[in-house]
């Protein structure tokens, strides 16, 4: 890949949630570096958008914080999915799926299936 | 839900903020921590790590930006940091913030105590069911100026049956009660209506009933009370019900009680009876008519309808009586004449001006400050602060100074509400009910608001326009913002000078009526006149009311310190009645139609209020009851009758040809007596001895002391008065001079506030002219400096400065002028004896808005002529 792309707005409430979900409680940090690890370092994350979209989810009421002790004694908040949180997540990634797969079936078809489909 | 969710979660988090700030901040410099660690991990040296860790994050300051815009309403936020702000910069520039908030809070306070009282006067509908379609009915004759006439019952029922406009028509008066009761016997303000007055009024008693038509047929003696009266008499008690008066020597039963404030037409009684509305025989014209309006009948087509009934009922009406016409005119008019309204917004005019005046002012010193300011906001715009953000800030200053100049002045306003409560005019209706309600606080606020918004967006906006470089730059002082500035305030001081103008040419026209008016000769000599109204009890008849009257009065002359002493029926009267009278000429006698009063007096009536004898000789005892009828007139009479001849010795009738009235003889002839104010033309009067004449009701006591103080001598003329009939009532005590001011109180009110806002206006303006050129000389001192080091001579720096003043001056003079003359013409039935454009009036303003100016000049310019040259020159 020459660029890294950069993650869209509105699928990084998804990949937070996501994250959260499989592996439990992060700070934000933590958030960002897994979502890049997991990308495999397609997603380039500009951590400063990280923290506003914390506390939107937050304000939603999809995640919450606390502050507890990092892994090297340093005060961090960690944030983790609420109940609430995971109904969001499964439905974003129904949204997601349905939306993918149809891009899918619009780029699978061949051109002469395009014309057709259409009547 | 999820925006309730996420706008609670916001508004909860406008408190705490200095928690959240350090959470925020603990959380951004681990996550640079950690990434520091990881890069120093991945072999990135110290620096590098650094540099490398803060470049992924991204801006710091603009995230946290971002993030506290998330976390809660950030206008709110940022608003309550310009608050913040605005606060500690006003705080730090006492002088201007004092000077700006007392200006501007007596200007708002002024204003909101004068709308209430437009407010209440005249905006406020009157407390009936749609006040908009009641109208008095009056009797007029257009022709001899007889205006405002009371009517018969008999012509209120013709109109009644021959016209579709009202849907129903009332009759009220006044009358005057007599109670009885434990203590004696006194005087009570009484009133009587038709049974449909209250429901055509909409108006329903608060506890009992109103009146029936069974009750004025039958003649039932009951009575409605006031609420005023319920309260002082009864306690609000419910026993009032049903309970007993003896009015007039019988007794009355309690039906109903009024609300409270009820009136009708400036009649305020505490006791009302009721009359019958049907009459065969046409009877005396002495009620005052309302009538409520149809849905859907304008007024212009009731008048007309009233027009043409009067135009059809002439035939039927006596000879003297045909030229009559009915006119209808709104309820609301009634209550407030023209001319009291014309004053009343006036006045609300005047005050108005005066905000401006102090808003321009006060908005001129915000430009002065910006200026000075303008270092500082180029400063922040270099930062980075919008040009938004920019305005925002010096608004938020501009309506944090309003704001408390709006609160100090809505206190300022309930005070000079009550001022105006106790001292204001008293003919002035429903005085009691002016008060700081809903509408007149929105109108504090509002003013409130236009101020803060002039105050705070003037600066706003000459700072956009103005050309931000920073500060030290070459020519710092001569930014374009500051010579547009300049311009502004400079058309503020002359559009504060051309108002200032305005209300002195006022205020010099209503004194100079005012003084015309004080210099009219009432016809009597009010000083050291004692007053009082005497009734003989009711149950008197009349030769034994007869004797009361002149007992009383031999009583009262034998008191000691009693100069003079005498009886006239009523000397003040409110409206007058036709009359037909007839007179001798020329051996024939000829009727004519006028207005007209005739009184009773007896003992030195004349001579007790000092009203010279012009011809002929005053009543004696000869004059008595067998003795031929003779009668004194007044000069108007006279004149009126027999021009240029010696009206003793000529003899009138009062009625027509028909009439078995008797002819009078004069024997006298006394000056005019303004028994209506100063302001009316006096009308043909005559007065005819008591003892020839049946005695009427009650009697003004006029009585001329010797002592200075006439008060003093009125508990001991009281025994005199009593010592001849223990039962009779008296009413009324007080001097003449009294008496006679009560008909100049509203001119004095209008005349007092006008002078008050003119000073007011003047002084503002004077400190504004002085600001401006004290910072025009200021700005200028290298200027001046240079003139002067090239060899001006100080008087010329003097010279230069005023002229710069005397400009701004002139120019405002003449605008003003201008604006003078429009207003006077608009109010000119204010005036009295004086024309609206009256040249030495105007002269004088204009001298004094001159002087004023200059004055204020002075100062500056003497410091100008003081400027050391070389101290200039040094000066950057």
């Amino acid at each position: 890949m020459a660029n890294k792309a950069d993650v869209l707005q509105g699928t990084l409430t998804l990949l937070v949630l996501r994250t959260l979900e499989a592996l439990g409680p992060l700070h934000g940090y933590g958030i960002a570096r897994r979502i890049e690890q997991i990308s495999r370092d397609v997603l380039q994350l500009n951590q400063g958008t990280l923290y506003p979209a914390l506390l939107r989810m937050e304000q939603e009421g999809w995640i919450s914080s606390r502050w507890g002790t990092s892994e090297n004694n340093r005060k961090a908040r960690y944030y983790s999915i609420t109940g609430a949180g995971r109904r969001r997540l499964a439905r974003e990634t129904e949204d997601w799926r349905r939306m993918s797969s149809t891009i899918e079936r619009f780029l699978g078809l061949d051109p002469g299936s395009l014309a057709e489909e259409g009547g | 839900m999820s925006w309730v969710a996420v706008a609670a979660a916001r508004l909860r988090a406008l408190f705490g903020r200095r928690r959240l700030e350090r959470e925020l901040d603990e959380e951004v410099r681990f996550h640079l921590e950690m990434q520091i660690e990881d890069n120093l991990r991945s072999g990135m040296k110290r620096a590098e790590a650094r540099y490398a860790a803060l470049r992924s994050f991204g801006g710091v300051e603009g995230m946290k930006e971002n993030y506290r815009e998330q976390r809660t309403f950030g206008f709110l936020e940022t608003t309550a940091q310009d608050l913040r702000y605005a606060v500690r910069t006003l705080r730090k520039s006492p002088e201007y913030t004092i000077s700006a908030v007392s200006v501007l809070a007596l200007a708002i306070g002024a204003n909101t105590a004068m709308f209430s009282v437009v407010n209440t006067v005249l905006l406020q509908p009157l407390p009936y069911r749609s006040p908009e379609r009641l109208a008095m009915l009056w009797t007029e004759d257009p022709s001899r100026n007889f205006r405002e006439g009371r009517s018969a019952l008999w012509d209120v029922e013709q109109w009644r049956q021959q016209s579709r406009s009202f849907e129903g028509m009332a009759t009220f008066d006044a009358m005057s009660m007599f109670l009885t009761g434990p203590d004696g016997v006194e005087q009570v303000a009484g009133a009587s209506m038709s049974p449909g007055l209250l429901r055509l009024l909409g108006i329903s008693p608060v506890l009992g009933r109103g009146f029936t038509t069974d009750d004025a047929e039958q003649r039932q003696r009951v009575v409605l009370i006031s609420h005023r009266f319920w309260q002082a008499r009864f306690g609000g008690s419910r026993e009032a019900l049903g309970a007993t008066l003896v009015l007039n020597g019988y007794p009355c039963r309690i039906i109903g009680i009024l609300p409270a404030g009820f009136q009708v037409a400036r009649i305020d009684a505490d006791v009302w009876e009721t009359h019958s509305s049907r009459q065969s025989l046409r009877g005396r014209e002495a009620w005052f008519v309302v009538g409520r309006l149809r849905q859907g009948v304008t007024l212009a087509q009731a008048q007309e309808e009233m027009s043409a009934v009067a135009r059809s009922l002439r035939d039927q009406l006596p000879e003297d009586a045909r030229s009559r016409t009915i006119s209808v005119v709104p309820l609301s008019l009634y209550m407030v004449g023209a001319q009291s309204r014309l004053g009343l917004w006036m006045l609300g005019g005047a005050v108005f001006c005066v905000f401006l005046i102090a808003a321009a002012n006060v908005t001129s010193l915000s430009l002065a400050r910006s200026v000075a300011r303008m270092g500082e906001t180029a400063v922040r715009a270099a930062l980075g602060a919008s040009a938004g953000r920019i305005v925002r800030q010096l608004l938020a200053e501009g309506v944090l100074l309003a704001a408390v100049s709006g609160l100090a002045g809505t206190v300022l306003a309930s005070g000079g509400i009550s001022l105006i409560r106790a001292y204001g005019p008293g003919n002035l209706p429903r005085l009691e009910e002016i008060a700081l309600d809903l509408r007149v606080l929105g109108w504090s606020l509002a003013i409130t608001v236009l101020a803060g918004i002039l105050v705070g967006l003037s600066p706003a906006l000459a700072s956009l326009r103005s050309d931000l470089r920073p500060p030290g730059a070459a020519g710092g002082r001569s930014v374009s913002g500051g010579v547009g500035i300049r311009r502004v305030r400079r058309a503020l001081v002359v559009a504060d000078f051309a108002l200032a103008v305005v209300l002195l040419a006022g205020a010099g026209l209503l004194v100079r009526s005012w003084w015309n008016v004080n210099r009219i000769d009432p016809g009597f000599r009010s000083d050291r006149v004692l007053m009082m109204e005497i009734s003989a009890p009711v149950a008197f008849s009349l030769p034994a009311k007869q004797r009361f009257y002149q007992r009383v009065l031999e009583a009262v002359q034998a008191t000691p310190d009693v100069e003079e002493a005498g009886l006239i029926g009523e000397l003040f009267k409110d409206n007058n009645r036709e009359e037909l009278v007839m007179y001798e000429r020329a051996g024939s006698a000829v009727p004519e139609r006028m207005q007209f009063a005739a009184e009773e007096v007896c003992g030195n009536f004349f001579k007790a209020v000092g009203t010279p004898l012009l011809r002929g000789r005053p009543f004696s005892s000869a004059d008595g009851p067998d003795a031929p009828p003779v009668a004194i007139i007044n000069e108007t009479m006279a004149r009126r009758f027999w021009p240029g001849q010696d009206p003793l010795g000529r003899r009138f009738q009062r009625g027509g040809r028909d009439s078995a009235g008797r002819w009078y003889t004069v024997v006298g002839v006394v000056a005019d007596m303004r028994v209506q104010g100063p302001e009316r033309t006096p009308i043909p009067q005559m007065f005819v001895p008591l003892a020839q004449s049946a005695p009427p009701r009650n009697v003004d006591l006029f009585v001329r002391t010797t002592s200075e103080d006439p008060q003093a001598l009125a508990a001991t003329l009281r025994s005199a008065v009593r010592s001849v009939e223990k039962n009779a009532s008296i009413a009324k005590v007080g001097t003449l001079e009294q008496q006679y001011e009560a008909y100049l109180t509203q001119r004095r009110f209008q005349m007092s506030l006008l002078i008050g806002f003119s000073i007011v206006a003047l002084l503002i303006a004077a400190v504004g002219i002085y600001g401006l050129i004290q910072y025009s000389v200021a700005t200028r001192t290298q200027e001046i400096g240079i003139r002067m080091a090239v060899g001006a001579p100080a008087p010329e720096i003097f010279r230069m400065i005023l002229r710069e003043g005397l400009q701004l001056t002139l120019a405002g003079l003449v605008l003003g002028l201008a604006g003078a003359f429009w207003m006077g013409r608009a109010s000119a039935s204010l005036l009295f004896g004086v024309a609206p454009t009256d040249p030495w009036t105007l002269s004088a303003a204009s001298l004094l808005l001159i002087a004023v100016g200059v004055t204020a000049c002075c100062f500056p310019a003497r410091r100008a002529m003081r400027i050391e040259p070389t101290l200039a020159l040094r000066q950057e």
